[in-house]
């Protein structure tokens, strides 16, 4: 029965002139979106791996010069766009590309494509996601709205029932056609992007890519569903199609559109994010003060007496170590828990401000899929503070290892003047920098909850359908 | 007759609890957006003013070293001399007699002062800083200025007021005129209206002035409490002629999308088809439409790689540094007037260091002007192609009225890389001719003031957009207009 009641949904929709064509408009959009997407991608990701190639090329060819001058000079890291990121662009082009690694300062990564786009560019990019999270609910719920309110106008509904058909079979029946319906046209393009992309290539080794896709065609048919089942649920339970039609769009308008922005909005609000001039003069005071009120030159003449005798020097002459190459990297170290407090705290108020938009979640489906789909696209904000992190580890290794090298070689220096030059040689006791990213693993564990935020939005719907089709009667018509 | 209709379509929508909730949703959603917008425009206010404080409170730091040092001098005697640049502290002249280190080591903030109405459109300020440090570095680098914010929040968009009003307005619209004349239809009563002496035409008008009367003048009031409330110089006549374009913007934009709902409803389907063909146009129009031509933009005419640009500034920089007795000469040859005495050259890294920002400031000029002249041609583009989408346009005026425009910012940037070049030089003349700061010149140092576009230029930027508007909303009227004579009273 339940397959028959599908069929007649099914054929009855295909046939409908206006099914063809808004099934072809989004279809063509979303075929648009991923090949612009990928085209995007591809330019980013020769662009990425072409200039790192070329920054540590420069790096190790910078010419002879004092091993700190070089390390001044520094290197550059260069994002990677995410394996998924011709899907779902995420945060990337408000997210920076560069980030300069230099001696004494850990900066931000910079170069956000957004600063180069017009204004137009805030109404957002069109992406497969994009798509998948506005235009496919709009289509699953011009499909359905009718679905039991219909039948009700036109009076087939009490004919319907009276055969014999319960009002759970008639529930499973119209969501498997219309289901179909709308995996007809998302399948068929999702298939035909694969396709083609299975035939140029990701570079995505390492990236877990089979279980990413699995995962987010998952997710997306967990949101499906549940716009399905309440577009169902909200058709059996109105009295008449344009209410259930008015309910369904405007809940559609307020998680799609005003949700996502009033999250953000809140979120701010609760985290505040501090303001660049604000942070800057923080930390820099901070520096100049010392991380326990002991400014760096006072303190590294309190630890002077300490670190000769760590060598087992009373005079510099003594030493067997350049004191210039010390106190550089001494005062590296003092300024990185500097660094970490003051980074720290805007990287948590990001953190922080993502976790309450996940939270929110419970009021609008689209948020914990929006959050789920770029972090399973690698385009999202913990994927971006892992680049971060990455080149500051880097940094780090970078002046330490440069300054070990400084201390040892320039000894000679502590009692005689001059300067150390160096060479190509010399520059490359620093490995060439190279992202790699932390895997999926870290990402699902933060994630774990949108998923469940996620189910739990189908079981409501599906209870919710279920309520309104146990008080569908015949008489109330 | 046509009164009465009004003065009863007036009522009954008031009487509608599913209006009054509408009404207090836009009202709340208006109050929100204001707050929010303030909040974002304090937030670069107030960093703005911590920025500049701490780069003050160094310089002035610097001259009160010197102002100890003259008076040292003036117990002790002696010469009044220049500091060579150091990297730790020492004995001898302080640091803030050499105009190099005090040039290139504290940087002064430039800030666009946001205009009255900044709050109601956020646009691109929450990207581009209003705000950017201007030092002896290469004039690329004033603009890689560093925003916070987080970058899941800049890709979600500010909660402003333009977004309730592109955005949410036209759904507000939509839901209580959707069914303007099926709704009638279907309950019969039609027929019975009509057999009044009102004609059609008058009748659609009326319950349009009734909904429209009472939405829009929601709106232009609480714009009006928003702006008394959030808004800033409030006694300047450029606020208020700010304003009443903001008005002027709104009323076009709503009295469309009334259009397009009296279009719709001209064609006689039912109340669900209607539904069903104004949630399409509106997705087309507001999402599908902008982000088309958001792209169609970035397609043609892509902005060079920021990464490019970066591995082309430190081609340049290796290449000056290994050639930089060359380029010192080269250097010197074009401003012979300031070979120091003696040979002093080959070991004053701030002498050499200037050298190198003039040859990559030399190298990537060409690059970055190639990013704005692609971005001049992105916001050309948009520009003619606005008139596709009543939302472009309204987001146009909107950052315009509000003085976010993408031209304003433009017109900032052109000041301050004036001002960075005015800077560059006194620092480096002084410098290169080793004369030491005095504290009295710390009061010469170049002083930047923003000045404001003519409010005229403002206004022809707008009159594409809103004559733009114009046209549409015509062109929306004229469509039923013709189309009403051949409207079905009765359904057969």
């Amino acid at each position: 029965m339940i397959a028959s009641i599908a069929r007649k949904e099914f054929s009855e929709i295909v046939r409908d002139g206006r099914f063809k064509w808004t099934a072809g408009i989004m279809a063509l959009l979303l075929l648009t979106a991923l090949a612009a997407g990928y085209q995007k991608y591809n330019a980013h990701m020769a662009m990425q791996s072409l200039a790192q190639d070329q920054t540590n090329y420069q790096w190790l060819n910078q010419g002879d010069k004092n091993p700190h001058s070089g390390a001044h000079y520094g290197n550059y890291a260069f994002k990677p766009a995410g394996p998924l990121a011709f899907f779902d662009n995420g945060i990337s082009n408000y997210a920076g590309t560069a980030l300069f690694m230099e001696a004494h300062k850990q900066n931000f990564a910079i170069g956000r494509p957004a600063t180069d786009q017009s204004s137009i560019g805030r109404f957002g990019d069109l992406s497969g996601a994009m798509i998948l999270q506005l235009l496919m609910p709009l289509l699953i719920i011009f499909l359905g709205f009718t679905a039991f309110s219909g039948e009700r106008e036109s009076g087939t509904l009490r004919q319907v029932l009276s055969m014999g058909v319960s009002n759970r079979q008639l529930l499973w029946g119209k969501a498997l056609g219309i289901g179909t319906a709308v995996l007809l046209v998302v399948g068929a393009c999702v298939l035909i992007g694969g396709l083609a992309l299975s035939l140029t290539g990701l570079h995505a080794e390492g990236e877990s890519l089979g279980l990413r896709v699995t995962l987010m065609t998952a997710s997306y048919l967990l949101y499906a569903a549940i716009f399905l089942f309440l577009t169902l649920a909200v058709s059996a339970w109105a009295k008449n199609a344009r209410t259930a039609l008015m309910v369904m769009v405007g809940f559609w308008a307020f998680v799609g559109f005003l949700a996502p922005k009033a999250a953000g909005e809140i979120s701010r609000i609760v985290h505040p994010t501090p303001a660049f001039g604000q942070w800057m003069a923080d930390m820099r005071g901070h520096q100049m003060r010392g991380i326990d009120g002991v400014p760096p030159f006072v303190r590294f003449e309190q630890e002077s007496r300490a670190i000769f005798a760590e060598y087992g020097a009373e005079t510099i002459a003594e030493l067997p170590v350049y004191v210039g190459a010390l106190r550089l990297q001494k005062f590296e170290e003092y300024d990185f828990p500097v660094f970490d407090e003051h980074y720290g705290r805007l990287r948590d108020s990001y953190i922080n401000q993502r976790r309450l938009q996940d939270r929110l979640g419970v009021v609008a489906p689209t948020l914990p899929l929006r959050s789920l789909s770029m972090a399973l696209a690698g385009t999202d904000l913990i994927r971006h503070i892992d680049f971060a992190d990455a080149a500051e580890t880097y940094r780090r290794d970078m002046v330490t290892r440069i300054n070990a090298y400084l201390g040892e070689a320039a000894a000679s220096l502590n009692t005689a003047g001059g300067v150390l030059v160096s060479d190509q040689e010399v520059f490359g006791i620093v490995p060439p920098f190279e992202f790699r990213s932390q895997g999926l693993g870290a990402t699902l564990d933060e994630h774990g909850g949108n998923l469940i935020a996620l189910v739990l939005w189908l079981l409501a719907s599906l209870g919710l359908a279920l309520w309104a089709v146990r008080r569908l009667r015949v008489e109330e018509d | 007759m046509k009164r009465i209709i009004i003065s009863h379509e007036t009522r009954q929508l008031f009487r509608s609890g599913a209006f009054r909730a509408l009404l207090l949703l836009v009202a709340g959603a208006l109050a929100f957006a204001a707050f929010s917008g303030q909040r974002s425009i304090d937030r670069q206010v107030d960093g703005a003013m911590a920025a500049t404080a701490f780069e003050d409170a160094q310089r002035a730091k610097m001259r009160a070293d010197t102002e100890a040092y003259e008076a040292r001098l003036a117990a002790q005697g002696g010469k009044y001399e220049f500091a060579g640049a150091r990297h730790a502290p020492g004995a001898g002249p302080p640091q803030g007699t050499n105009a190099g280190v005090v040039g290139a080591q504290t940087a002064k903030y430039l800030t666009l002062p946001p205009t009255g109405l900044a709050s109601f459109a956020v646009g691109q300020s929450d990207i581009q800083l209003n705000y950017v440090p201007v030092s002896m570095n290469p004039t690329h680098t004033t603009t890689n200025n560093l925003e916070l914010e987080n970058p899941l929040n800049l890709m979600t968009g500010s909660f402003d007021i333009a977004f309730v009003l592109i955005f949410l307005l036209p759904i507000f619209i939509l839901a209580i005129s959707y069914d303007l004349l099926s709704s009638e239809k279907e309950r019969g009563t039609l027929a019975m209206i009509l057999a009044h002496p009102i004609s059609l035409k008058e009748l659609l008008a009326s319950k349009i002035i009734a909904r429209a009367g009472v939405l829009v003048a929601s709106i232009l009031g609480l714009g009006l409490v928003a702006l008394f409330a959030v808004g800033t110089n409030l006694d300047s006549a450029d606020t208020w002629a700010r304003f009443s374009l903001w008005m002027a913007a709104t009323l076009l934009y709503s009295m469309f999308w009334f259009a397009m709902a009296v279009m719709v409803n001209v064609y006689g389907r039912n109340s669900a088809a209607n539904g069903i063909a104004l949630a399409g146009t509106w997705l087309a129009l507001v999402v599908v439409l902008p982000t088309l031509v958001s792209l169609l933009a970035t397609t043609i005419y892509p902005a060079p790689s920021r990464m490019e640009l970066t591995v082309a500034a430190r081609d340049a920089q290796t290449d000056a540094e290994k050639t930089y007795m060359a380029r010192l000469d080269e250097y010197y040859y074009d401003h012979l007037e300031f070979i120091p005495e003696g040979d002093e050259r080959a070991t004053d890294f701030l002498t050499v260091a200037m050298a190198n920002r003039n040859a990559i400031e030399k190298a990537v000029r060409p690059l970055y002007d190639e990013f704005q002249g692609q971005l001049n041609r992105q916001e050309s583009l948009v520009q003619r192609f606005q008139f596709v989408s009543p939302a472009i346009m309204m987001q146009l005026a909107l950052n315009e009225v509000s003085g976010t425009s993408a031209d304003r910012y433009e017109h900032f940037l052109n000041q301050a890389y004036d001002f960075h070049a005015r800077w560059g030089e006194y620092f480096s003349v002084k410098f290169l001719q080793r004369d030491p700061l005095k504290p009295a010149d710390y009061d010469q140092f170049p002083a930047f003031e923003y000045q404001e576009e003519p409010f005229g230029t403002v206004l022809m930027r707008l009159v594409p957009s809103l004559l733009g508007m114009i046209v549409l909303l015509t062109g929306a009227l004229l469509i039923p207009f013709l189309r009403l004579r051949r409207y079905q009273v009765a359904t057969s």
